[in-house]
């Protein structure tokens, strides 16, 4: 038995790291998302491409390193609280992987290499994320009605939408798309509501698209379980780390039990969701049988557990916690967020009740 | 990575497996309810379980063969206690003798008192128990008062010790007691005392679940041999210390497969009362499915740690805080779910045979207390992990 990464994923996980320390550092970051229209950066998602990172979900053929690395490379992207919607693109180049025909291959070679951004469209009812039977109809040639919170759905090239006849792929029209955008309280994603009147091409039949799906969502709620945790992983260490060096009544804050108590509780659960989380790839990457469960228990545990550490961090930051200026609530935003897409929290827990 | 268990472990488990089957007579939760049974034949229950347990080998596993081991790996035996846990077996009466003084004798304490006292800890003719605490020294231990004077070679020991779990049905108590009522730490030794002696009496305490398996013990100028102290004298909290240390990981899969037992009885319970596919139920049992998964994760990868030689990870400093605060939340959960009937002790009428809800509720308020209260657990993670400095 073995905890730690391989050499190869600890090497991918440590050059993820310092690509991002490089590349997009929090300011940098920050600057992306609160100053760009995208909120994200098309020049840095070009750079992961040329270096394989959308395709990390393939065939080992098609440069696929497997679901351990993608847990890697997703939870060093949550410390960074990266933004844009990476984990998007890379579950729609696998979708597409798993699609038929050569209009499925040339879109997913264009995902993998970053060339073009593509996205899933499931998403109808705005108070619920979580999996339901899709009123869009796709028909003649056509797909009809409205998706919602679709990520970064105003800016991708294409879409692979949910319909009724299965999944559809809907190129981005010429004149663009009947996009209506959804300013949400993650800086770090774009989402929009799209109202489909444009043709498309049907990539996968009902049966087809049911277990296509199924994958996208088993690997979307293990990629944002990693993300997340990441992002209290950071969020913790910001904020025993301003504790360290923030002095009240002659002392640091962090000589005071009451708050020593909580950040003990911050490290619990953080720690805890490290081991959720990467026995839930382990399990996916080895094909256990219970994998399925596993990954709804990390995703499940990660939501509490993140929007918990994320909320103590601003809590132990004071009143410099509540500034835009400081970043304790870019973690908050993108955890809160996380939390109700992939799978909500209440989608995954009844999901785990049955047991592996 | 690799969770994986060799397949010399799963053959290991599934020995352990036919083991149990072949000699386990009927569930521990089952002895409980039979009103044929007292305080008293319920530990003699024990008693000829953890003699069993040892004359297959199944005891202090990891102890090295000359003394009555197998020189087992953590794995190992964290597997045979996943199993024995699975199978709701009895605890053993002399679970501190062997998880605590055993190692330290092995560690520390000299030939002779290995000679003696092992052998009878192990096929359980003495039974020992822990004399640690004091009524103003809990988490503070070593305030301890307990006095131990010099009489010629050997001391007389005077004080109160309490919280003595199995200190009712036990002959022996390693005991801490003060030998320099001026050095804080260097001032207590380590002392293995018979109970069955003049200026010794042990009194039940009654617990908030009814019973009195703790004790507590009041020493009156009782002996304590020179030949009898573990390391030297002086160096009592060090053993002590070290002894705390040996806590290893041994549990890390018991737990959870002690309350997967709960959760199915948990499930059974709202599934009879006709409630078991409300959406808020089912929340509530999932959530706490989910936690229990989670203890499992972390107790694997402790685990795993070990079983690559690596340094335990931080995980393995919130184990207990981690499943005594959870099973908290699961008992507590069943009292809600299933009503008043969750709260009918084991041999009343109506009570549910599968779990022992009323009584595990009580006995849940213990765990965050005994062992390191979850308050010195977090003391102990916010220096030693996350390295804040000494609270104020």
């Amino acid at each position: 038995m073995q905890f730690d990464l391989d050499e190869d994923r600890a090497l991918l996980k440590s050059s993820t790291r310092e690509l991002l320390e490089k590349e997009s550092a929090l300011p940098d970051a920050r600057a992306v998302m609160e100053e760009t229209a995208e909120g994200y950066s098309k020049g840095l998602y070009a750079q992961l491409g040329e270096l394989g990172y959308p395709g990390l979900l393939l065939s080992e053929e098609d440069g696929g390193m497997g679901p351990l690395a993608f847990v890697a490379v997703l939870h060093e992207m949550g410390r960074m609280a990266f933004p844009g919607p990476f984990l998007d693109l890379v579950i729609a180049a696998r979708a597409l992987a798993a699609c038929e025909g050569d209009l499925a291959a040339t879109w997913k070679a264009r995902a993998a290499a970053g060339e073009a951004l593509v996205v899933l469209a499931c998403s109808e009812n705005p108070a619920d994320a979580d999996p339901a039977a899709p009123a869009v109809r796709f028909a003649d040639g056509k797909v009809i009605g409205t998706k919602t919170f679709v990520p970064s759905g105003a800016f991708a090239d294409a879409l692979l939408v949910e319909t009724d006849a299965g999944l559809v792929l809907v190129e981005r029209p010429g004149a663009g798309w009947n996009a209506k955008a959804l300013d949400t309280i993650d800086h770090a994603q774009r989402f929009a509501e799209i109202t489909f009147d444009d043709a498309g091409e049907l990539l996968a039949d009902r049966n087809a698209a049911g277990a296509i799906l199924a994958d996208a969502r088993r690997c979307g709620a293990l990629g944002a379980a990693a993300t997340m945790l990441g992002l209290m992983e950071r969020a913790m260490e910001m904020g025993v780390e301003y504790t360290m060096e923030r002095q009240a009544f002659g002392a640091p804050l962090a000589s005071f039990q009451a708050l020593q108590h909580r950040a003990a509780d911050m490290l619990l659960r953080t720690e805890s969701t490290r081991s959720a989380v990467y026995r839930a790839g382990w399990a996916l990457e080895t094909e256990q049988a219970n994998a399925d469960y596993l990954i709804s228990v990390a995703k499940a545990y990660a939501g509490p557990a993140g929007r918990s550490v994320c909320g103590e961090s601003i809590q132990f930051h004071g009143g410099v916690g509540f500034t835009w200026e400081y970043d304790p609530h870019v973690y908050l935003k993108r955890m809160k967020t996380l939390e109700l897409f992939h799978g909500s929290t209440r989608y995954h827990t009844n999901a785990a009740h049955d047991g592996g | 990575m690799d969770l994986q268990f060799t397949s010399e472990q799963e053959a290991f488990r599934q020995e352990v497996r036919e083991w149990i089957r072949a000699n386990l007579e009927r569930p521990f939760s089952e002895e409980v309810r039979d009103p044929a049974h007292d305080a008293d034949s319920l530990v003699e229950v024990r008693r000829r379980w953890q003699k069993r347990l040892n004359s297959a080998g199944y005891l202090a596993m990891g102890w090295a063969p000359e003394w009555g081991g197998r020189g087992a790996s953590e794995v190992e035996e964290a597997i045979l206690l996943e199993e024995l846990a699975r199978a709701d077996a009895p605890q053993v009466p002399n679970f501190l003798g062997i998880s605590l003084l055993g190692p330290a004798l092995i560690h520390h304490g000299s030939e002779a008192q290995r000679q003696r006292f092992i052998p009878k800890m192990l096929d359980c003719e003495e039974i020992w128990c822990q004399g640690f605490s004091e009524p103003s020294s809990g988490s503070d231990l070593a305030s301890l008062r307990t006095r131990a004077e010099a009489d010629g070679d050997d001391f007389r020991i005077t004080g109160q010790k309490v919280w003595t779990t199995f200190g009712p049905w036990s002959n022996w108590i390693f005991v801490l007691a003060r030998t320099d009522p001026d050095d804080r730490y260097g001032g207590i030794s380590f002392f293995l005392m018979p109970l069955d002696q003049d200026g010794v009496e042990v009194r039940e305490l009654r617990q908030i679940t009814g019973e009195a398996e703790f004790g507590e013990v009041f020493f009156d100028g009782a002996l304590a041999k020179r030949e009898n102290i573990v390391g030297d004298i002086g160096e009592g909290w060090k053993v002590a210390m070290t002894l705390l240390g040996y806590e290893r990981g041994g549990d890390t899969l018991s737990n959870p497969a002690e309350y997967d037992g709960y959760l199915d009885g948990l499930k059974a319970g709202v599934a009879e009362a006709g409630i078991g596919d409300r959406a808020d139920v089912r929340e509530k049992i999932g959530r706490l499915v989910v936690e229990n998964e989670v203890l499992r994760a972390n107790g694997l990868r402790t685990l795993a740690n070990l079983a690559a030689g690596n340094a335990p990870g931080p995980e393995s400093s919130f184990g207990k805080l981690g499943w005594s605060e959870y099973a908290q939340r699961l008992t507590d959960a069943s009292h809600d779910l299933l009503g008043p009937q969750a709260q009918l002790t084991a041999r009343t009428p109506g009570a549910r045979a599968d779990v022992d809800w009323a009584y595990q509720y009580l006995w849940s308020r213990a765990g965050t207390i005994y062992s390191g209260s979850s308050e010195i657990q977090r003391n102990i993670i916010a220096k030693r992990v996350l390295r804040m400095p000494t609270a104020r």
